[in-house]
């Protein structure tokens, strides 16, 4: 499509009115007939057996309606290694581990009543270091694998690694090479809506939930499983989804809280919500899992790479969720981040009785990333080459294969970095001994940017239903969650019909009406929904014009009448006109070798009633196009490492310029810089808001953002103590620029952008603070003490 | 959740009803009571409003300053008075939590609150303010040092609340300011350095400094004052002061900072107040 209506404009998000006036329904805000309210006893203990559970007194407690524990409901187990039990039997692993629940008819006589159930533990040592873990003789978390077989060791078994050309040569072939142990610490998704859902049984045994999710179809066959569990067969589950106030990774699974809610709807008959509030959200969720690096990179005397060695080891927790499958999204990066000849990588993650981790946005990228593009940097000193002259001379080039097999179809990394570069002033800007205290610094990114296949299918259905009055009604089976979806889909859902952009009226998921989608992650959701939008709207396309060829002929003559005459009568026949002569074009059928004049002109929802109720002797037609848009890509052999995971890849470089104090150690951004090839820009500003947000997270995880605890227990649960950047630390101008490659593969050209801006911030604002004072921290959140450490080092060295 | 929510209009009225209620809250602005409720999920008997407290709700200027209960912190910053004799004071307000919170939070629940990091007690300690209490016996006057005993301890009494909080007339050449720091912009302090400073030629003259969330009560730092006093103003003497206030401190490690890091930091907020003090002065660097 060459002339596009109305992609890459800037069009304010169709959701942002009701969400910024209060109208729009969160789980907060949702209420049943009749609704309980749920609250759940966690465990005081790290790791501990669980002697004995006392529940009389909550039961005894005016307005409980149910009190629950592991051994009065069948067994329900959930996560993807089937590991985890929505109420714990026997013993717990972590101190969030959900020992028992209440259902009230109020939210604090069910917290009330928490507080009376009595618990008896006998403590057993815990584990709160991976080291720990793997030690000889480390006690085991879990002593049996879901079936019942024994374990030997801590080892979560989900290998990853890769292996490509050979490294001894690599490392032969080295002139300089730069190596070191990069950490990042645990953080939250801290999503300004915190979490909740509500489960409800209808008296024929139906199962709706409520819930906020960015998987309601996984979620769907999740909880079809648990009634499965409960001996309930042959009963649907419809998975509804509200308003979501942000995610970022924290719907990306299911949670003992949902099973929990629907075990109390079963147990009382009625509908059950719990809601997490933020003490809650942030003691017991799933926070993005810590990780330790180390990093070893060489590169010839030119400063070509020559290899790259990476080992990681991950925290994960108690139980599995998806954050121990970050490994295979890091091998992107890894594996393809720059031209790169031959590469190691392995990870390894250990379970621990720390709480358990889970997906955040990036998954993996920002944490490997972090490590990647700040080593590279050590051995661009080493090598004495300026870090801006290395990254271009090993830049990955449209139409490389990498060493995963990443097949970068579209790459505008080289005008990122270029694009970088010249915003920041680099060749003057850049080294220390020109301005003391000040200094700018760059990292690049490489990010799936067409899905990112985790699962056995990573496509996505969609439904374009147009009514009587020209409206499109779509139902895609991903969340809007804040990111702009619907901005995104309503443009292209516009273009790919040929309506209107507010003619667009897109729903939050149902799963009883929307087909199925794997989940809205890995920054598919625009890419796949565009896909599958510009087939249907293909097949609307097709279906109205060859109808139009019997019913455009009337309706013109319709506007003759009504106009009482028509300029160019005589040279056009508007009778013979056929199914290719047509076009929709914003909400109007036009004929593409005629004139613009108005008795040509129909107005498509004028047409669709003549369609629909079809004069004597026709028989009425509808138009409802449904597609499914399977990405061409690879679910890859992750002990292999190696697969074509996405169907396009975004590339990007984030610029920052700060200035260090050196006497506080306080870091200053004066400014950042992000140029992005995300293909071609869909929404304006929903592209602009993924790239601020992601930013704005990136600082956060760069200079703040850690969840602190001891020996499990969290100690900073709040934002009085769990530190996000706020408007007034963002005092600092960011310049976005697009590189608008267009990709072959991605809808009107386009790549996801959901998780791009989060990638490189913290290892660019690292590289400025080296080249602002000379000092290189390796373990994030560089916080001023670190830096005055680092300095007071640096002096005595 | 269900308890009375009483709004006395007179100080009398008020005491009357912290008689009645012994158990009752007093709330001012709630910005810390409100946390605290939620967070134990305690339900008192009562609450007791301060807001509408005609008597409370001024700010007398005569000789000094006498800052009713109830005014909001947003009013104490943008009086003239205070701007002109207590800049410190500005400092602090202006650094304090968010516009919402400065528009309902009180200096008078700041000091009761008792928090070693009470952004407003090192500004009030440097300027000599005393805490004006009232009860049905009477009123008494305590120097902020008598009145927060330790952390969240105060010397409140039964059937007593804080009426006003009172600051002398500061003298006619001193200079004073605030420095505080947090992870960011909305935290609470890591630490805050308060400093007075008056000059006699090239020479030090009185000199106050107090410190936040640097020991269990906000407190002055003496043995870092008698450095700077009658010392020649200059790098030197900061660099001393600094390295006494680092020693004269006893903060704790927590999850905002190590006690390191406190130390190391509260030495710089003292050695820049002198010196951006002195400079403004017109004296030293
Ligand atoms: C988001 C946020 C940010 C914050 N930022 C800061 C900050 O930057 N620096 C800082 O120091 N603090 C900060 N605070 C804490 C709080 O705002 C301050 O301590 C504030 O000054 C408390 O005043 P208030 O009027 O709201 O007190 P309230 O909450 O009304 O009362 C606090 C306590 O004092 C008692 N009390 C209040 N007034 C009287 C009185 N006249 N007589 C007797 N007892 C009384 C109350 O009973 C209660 O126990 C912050 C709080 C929040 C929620």
């Amino acid at each position: 499509m060459t002339d596009l209506l109305h992609i890459g404009r800037d069009v304010p998000r169709p959701d942002g009115a009701d969400k910024v006036g209060g109208k729009a329904l969160y789980i907060h805000d949702i209420t049943r007939p009749g609704m309980l309210y749920g609250a759940i006893k966690f465990s005081e203990h790290a790791h501990a057996r669980i002697v004995r559970i006392d529940t009389s007194r909550a039961q005894r407690l005016p307005g409980v309606r149910a009190v629950i524990t592991g051994d009065d409901v069948p067994e329900v187990r959930f996560g993807f290694m089937r590991d985890n039990l929505a109420l714990k039997k026997g013993k717990v692993r972590q101190f969030r581990d959900e020992i028992a629940a209440v259902a009230a008819i109020d939210p604090d006589i069910a917290k009330e009543a928490v507080d009376l159930i009595d618990v008896e533990y006998e403590p057993l040592p815990g584990l709160f270091t991976t080291a720990d873990a793997l030690a000889d003789g480390a006690a085991l978390i879990h002593e049996t694998d879901p079936t019942g077989r024994p374990v030997t060791s801590n080892l979560v078994p989900a290998a990853c690694s890769h292996r490509s050309g050979d490294l001894e040569a690599g490392k032969r072939a080295s002139r300089f090479v730069a190596e070191g142990h990069y950490t990042v610490p645990r953080i939250q998704q801290a999503s300004l809506g915190t979490a909740g859902c509500i489960a409800e049984f209808d008296l024929n045994g139906n199962l709706t939930v409520t819930a906020k999710t960015q998987i309601p179809f996984l979620a769907q066959r999740d909880f079809t499983n648990a009634l499965r569990a409960l001996g309930i067969k042959d009963k649907n589950v419809r998975v509804v989804v509200p308003a979501v106030g942000g995610a970022f990774g924290s719907g990306l699974d299911t949670h003992a809280y949902e099973y929990i809610s629907i075990l109390l709807a079963w147990h009382t008959g009625k509908p059950v919500k719990i809601l997490y509030d933020r003490y809650e959200e942030f003691a017991y969720l799933s926070p993005r899992q810590s990780a330790e690096l180390f990093i070893r990179q060489g590169c010839d005397e030119n400063g070509k790479l020559t290899f790259r060695e990476i080992e990681v080891t991950q925290d994960n927790g108690a139980y599995v969720s998806w954050g121990a499958t970050y490994p295979n999204v890091m091998l992107v990066a890894a594996t393809s981040l720059h031209r790169v000849p031959n590469v190691y990588f392995n990870a390894t993650i250990v379970y621990t009785n720390n709480t358990y981790c889970q997906a955040m946005r990036g998954y993996g990228n920002p944490e490997v990333t972090w490590g990647i593009e700040t080593n590279l940097e050590e051995l661009a000193e080493k090598a004495g080459i300026d870090a801006l002259e290395m990254r271009l001379l090993n830049c990955n080039q449209p139409g490389d294969v990498t060493p995963m097999g990443l097949n970068l179809q579209s790459c505008g990394l080289r005008e990122c970095l270029e694009g970088t570069a010249e915003a920041l002033d680099w060749d003057r800007t850049r080294s220390v001994s020109r301005r003391p205290g000040r200094g700018v610094g760059m990292a690049a990114l490489i990010n799936v940017g067409g899905g990112g296949k985790i699962y056995r299918s990573d496509g996505s259905g969609i439904i374009l239903k147009l009514d009587d009055f020209g409206n499109v009604n779509v139902s895609y089976g991903g969340v809007e969650m804040g990111q702009g979806l619907h901005s995104a889909l309503s443009l292209m859902v516009a273009e790919a019909v040929g309506v209107l952009p507010e003619r667009v009226i897109i729903n939050q998921t149902d799963t009883a009406t929307a087909p199925w989608d794997v989940g809205t992650h890995a920054s598919r959701g625009a890419f796949m929904a565009g896909n599958a939008a510009r087939i249907a709207g293909a097949r609307l396309r097709e279906r109205i014009f060859a109808l139009a060829e019997q019913v455009y002929p009337g309706e013109v003559e319709r506007n003759l009448a009504a106009l009482g005459e028509g300029e160019g009568l005589d040279e056009f026949d508007f009778r013979s006109v056929t199914r290719d002569g047509f076009d929709l074009r914003n909400g109007w059928l036009l004929c593409k070798d005629a004139g613009d004049e108005p008795w040509l002109r129909v107005e498509l929802g004028r047409f669709l009633r003549a369609a629909h109720f079809a004069k004597e002797g026709g028989t009425g037609t509808m138009f409802t196009e449904e597609a499914f848009y399977e990405p061409p890509t690879d679910l890859p052999d992750w002990s292999a490492g190696y697969g074509n995971m996405s169907a396009a890849y975004t590339f990007g470089v984030q610029g920052v310029e700060v200035e260090v104090d050196e006497d506080t150690g306080e870091v200053t951004i004066l400014r950042m810089v992000a140029v992005t090839d995300g293909g071609r820009v869909l929404s304006r500003q929903a592209a602009e808001g993924q790239l601020y947000g992601g930013i704005v997270q990136g600082v956060g995880y760069a200079l703040y953002e850690e969840v602190h605890s001891s020996e499990g227990r969290i100690l900073n649960p709040g934002f009085t103590d769990y530190k996000i950047p706020t408007a007034a630390d963002i005092a600092f101008p960011i310049e976005l620029q697009w590189v608008e490659t267009n990709d072959p593969e991605g809808p009107f050209g386009a790549k996801g952008l959901g998780e791009a801006g989060i990638v490189p911030t913290a290892p660019a604002i690292a590289n400025a603070i080296y080249d602002a004072v000379g000092v290189r921290i390796r373990d994030l959140p560089i916080t001023p003490e670190k830096v005055v450490q680092a300095l007071a080092a640096k002096v005595g060295e | 959740m269900g308890f009375e929510y009483h709004q006395p209009s007179t100080t009398a009225e008020a005491l009357e009803l912290v008689a009645r209620f012994p158990d009752a809250e007093i709330i001012a602005g709630g910005t810390d009571l409100m946390v605290r409720l939620n967070k134990t999920r305690r339900v008192p008997p009562a609450l007791i409003s301060l807001r509408r407290v005609q008597e409370l709700t001024h700010i007398e200027n005569g000789s000094g300053l006498r800052i009713g209960a109830a005014v909001p912190l947003r009013d104490v910053a943008t009086h003239p008075a205070v701007a002109a004799g207590f800049p410190a004071l500005v400092d602090a307000i202006r650094v304090f939590g968010s516009p919402q919170i400065r528009n309902m939070a009180t200096l008078a629940g700041n000091l009761c609150n008792a928090s070693p990091g009470a952004d407003c007690a090192p500004p009030l300690l440097i300027y000599d303010a005393l805490v004006e209490l009232r009860s049905a016996a009477g009123v008494r006057e305590l120097t902020i040092e008598d009145f927060i005993l330790g952390p969240g301890a105060t010397a409140l009494e039964a059937g007593e609340i804080v009426t006003a909080i009172r600051v002398p007339p500061p003298p006619p050449a001193a200079r004073s300011i605030y420095l505080r720091k947090g992870r960011v912009q909305m935290d609470l302090a890591i630490t805050g350095v308060a400093a007075r400073l008056e000059m006699d030629g090239a020479t030090c003259g009185a000199v106050r400094i107090a410190a936040g969330a640097v020991a269990p009560v906000p407190r002055r730092l003496p043995r870092t004052e008698s450095v700077v006093a009658g010392a020649a103003a200059g790098a030197e003497t900061w660099a001393r002061a600094r390295a006494e206030a680092q020693h004269e401190i006893s903060p704790i490690s927590d999850v905002r900072a190590s006690e390191q890091y406190r130390r190391h930091l509260t030495g710089v907020l003292v050695e820049r107040s002198l010196a951006r003090l002195a400079s403004t002065n017109g004296g030293g660097t």
